[in-house]
């Protein structure tokens, strides 16, 4: 259990940093990510990677299992919520943290993915939060300027 | 911005226009309308007055603010004929809700053990955030739970048919029905009983710090100084597990029925309709499962106590006073238009409180009123109300359910950025244990409105009347 007493926040802060591919969304109760790729593939998994940001420090988990993760939608949309819904599912049901997504085939209404990561340990990983449900809310993946964007709000 | 026109005491109206089919009523302060009309909750609360079926008014509370398609503080009843039901109404956590407990303890009897207390009460009482549950059940159990509610374990050990008696509903509802529940639903509830969960979840040790209205209070066995435990959790992933699954079913269920709205976030489906019902089915389930959630924490919170401070049962004398739901859909009678009728009232961050009389409060509250429980922040109050027959009129019965935030999480943690909040709430005699410091950042008193100020909008519209006001000892956030 962390001693909440024992350390300062600012130690905390700096240690996290995030990718330029990856923001937080302000939302007064709730929390979202924005984020961006070359392609969609990349976008999706990029999307899972901002999602386990907002769980634990990625950094501190190592690749030491996989599990296979499948997913549907009627569009990109739905097929995002989804897939991290799994990703989320997997994560609370199996007390897993992860630190790779790899998507080994991709269609706009299917993907496969192989991720990896460890068994929580709490001597190493902090887990900030718990994720209720992946939203429809303010859900957005467009592409710009030949650049994909997605912004995904999760009901915290 | 939206017109609202002053229509009684703490209580402003948006006149019904266009398809509205009711007013929408918003319970606030004069002082408060500014901050409430600074995001959408107010459009959010007349697009429900458009709402088939919908009774009355579209009603707010005065922590009213965005949620998602309902704004979190809204009551509306439907007409069980030709009305809809709908989970975004409920919100995601299904029977998120609140249980006080009172004790023979004063605040002197366990200054000394406070920190081992809620070093236990941490490990009692799990977060189940990213972890293992507090007990792990089969999927058969699972099922039985969102049947039985806080029966099951009051029948399994774990607290008393005392406990039942004083539980909104007395802790179960009819007309759960597993059949209506996802194998993921089920999957999600095997590890999270007796978990509180995280967000602005908590248990609480704390103490009476002021009592206001000494009848209700000595009804409520409340004296000055006296140690009490909120519990602040509701149906954990199963709940949100039921929501998600329908808010899909809903979302074709609304075109099925041609069912326009000026959000689609309204998902809803007619009350008698095959999906309506179905989604009734399902989420009693979670109301059920949350009774038995927050009744397995009380158990445990118990056993901590006994154990800490090396006393009986009988000596920490940890009771229930009240156990209250304020993410919920239920059927009740009601008067609309000089009559009494069945309606549906959902209430999305609103807490039931029916007034002196009124059916289904227990006998020893009957001269009092229900009483309803305010959880503030972590480092300033919380507050003890009855309900009135003024709620009964005004508002089906139902009242303000918390602080609500003022900062989004991440403002929140940038607010925290070099302070240490846990030392701070320390310094004050406040101990706090979270998962992670960042949990405690964002959920730091700053970052929340003053429930003080909610409470007593209520009380002057007189839709509840403050009875005690409890401050924090020690918190678990998850």
């Amino acid at each position: 259990m962390p001693d909440l007493n024992a350390f300062s926040t600012d130690s905390l802060c700096t240690m996290i940093s995030s990718p330029d591919w990856l923001r937080e969304l302000d939302h007064t109760a709730d929390i979202g990510i924005a984020v961006q790729a070359d392609d969609l593939k990349t976008l999706f998994e990029r999307a899972a990677h901002g999602m386990l940001s907002l769980l634990t420090d990625i950094e501190s988990v190592e690749a030491k299992i996989t599990r296979d993760v499948r997913a549907s939608g009627g569009d990109l949309q739905e097929l995002m919520r989804n897939w991290l819904s799994e990703v989320n599912f997997l994560h609370i049901q199996e007390h897993l943290v992860f630190r790779t997504f790899e998507i080994t085939s991709f269609t706009e209404q299917e993907l496969a993915a192989t991720i990896a990561g460890e068994s929580i340990d709490r001597e190493r990983h902090d887990i900030f939060t718990e994720i209720k449900a992946v939203t429809y809310h303010g859900l957005s993946i467009e592409k710009e300027n030949g650049l994909w964007h997605a912004e995904i709000i999760f009901d915290m | 911005m939206i017109e609202l026109r002053p229509h009684s005491d703490a209580c402003w109206e948006v006149p019904r226009t266009g398809d509205m089919l009711v007013p929408a009523h918003i319970y606030a302060t004069e002082e408060m309308l500014e901050d409430i009309s600074s995001d959408d909750a107010v459009q959010q609360a007349v697009n429900v007055a458009h709402m088939p079926g919908i009774l009355k008014a579209s009603i707010a509370m005065p922590d009213i603010h965005w949620g998602y398609g309902f704004p979190i503080g809204g009551v509306a009843a439907f007409d069980p004929s030709d009305g809809v039901i709908s989970p975004g109404g409920v919100g995601y956590d299904i029977n998120c809700g609140v249980r006080l407990m009172g004790s023979k303890l004063s605040k002197d009897d366990i200054e000394g053990s406070l920190e081992k207390l809620v070093d236990i009460l941490f490990a009692r009482v799990p977060t189940g955030v990213g972890a293992s549950g507090a007990m792990t059940v089969s999927k058969e159990d699972v099922r039985k739970v969102a049947v039985e509610g806080a029966r099951w374990p009051v029948s399994h050990g774990y607290g008393s048919e005392a406990d039942l008696d004083v539980i909104e509903e007395n802790g179960q509802v009819d007309g759960g029905i597993t059949d209506y529940l996802s194998d993921r639903s089920i999957d999600r509830g095997t590890t999270q009983l007796g978990t509180l969960g995280s967000g602005n979840h908590f248990l609480e040790v704390g103490h009476v710090a002021e009592i206001y209205d000494e009848e209700a209070a000595s009804a409520m066995g409340l004296f000055p100084g006296q140690v009490t435990v909120i519990i602040h959790s509701g149906s954990r992933g199963f709940g949100y597990q039921v929501c998600d699954d329908y808010l899909s079913v809903m979302d074709k269920a609304m075109k099925k029925y041609d069912i326009n709205l000026p959000d689609r976030q309204l998902a809803c489906a007619p009350i008698q309709s095959e999906e309506g019902q179905r989604y009734i089915g399902a989420m009693r389930c979670a109301i059920n499962y949350a009774f038995a959630n927050r009744q397995v924490m009380a158990h445990n919170t118990r056993t901590s106590f006994e154990e800490v401070l090396g006393m009986s049962p009988r000596d920490v004398g940890l009771y229930t006073i009240y156990e209250v739901a304020h993410n919920i859909a239920k059927f009740e009678i009601h008067k609309v238009n000089g009559s009494e009728q069945e309606v549906c009232v959902h209430r999305k961050g609103a807490t039931r409180a029916f007034g002196p009389g009124a059916r289904d409060v227990p006998g020893k509250y009957k001269d009092i009123g229900q009483p309803v429980l305010i959880p503030g922040d972590m480092g300033r109050y919380s507050y003890v109300l009855t309900g009135t027959k003024t709620a009964m009129e005004k508002t089906f019965g139902s009242t303000c359910h918390g602080a609500g935030r003022k900062m989004s999480r991440r403002q929140a943690k940038k607010e925290a950025r070099g302070r240490n909040i846990g030392k701070e709430l320390a310094d004050r005699g406040i101990i706090v244990r979270g998962e992670s410091q960042r949990t405690i950042n964002e959920e730091h008193s700053d970052a929340y409105k003053d429930v003080k100020n909610v409470v007593k909008a209520c009380e002057v519209a007189g839709i509840s009347k403050t009875v005690a006001q409890l401050r924090p000892l020690g918190v678990i956030k998850g």
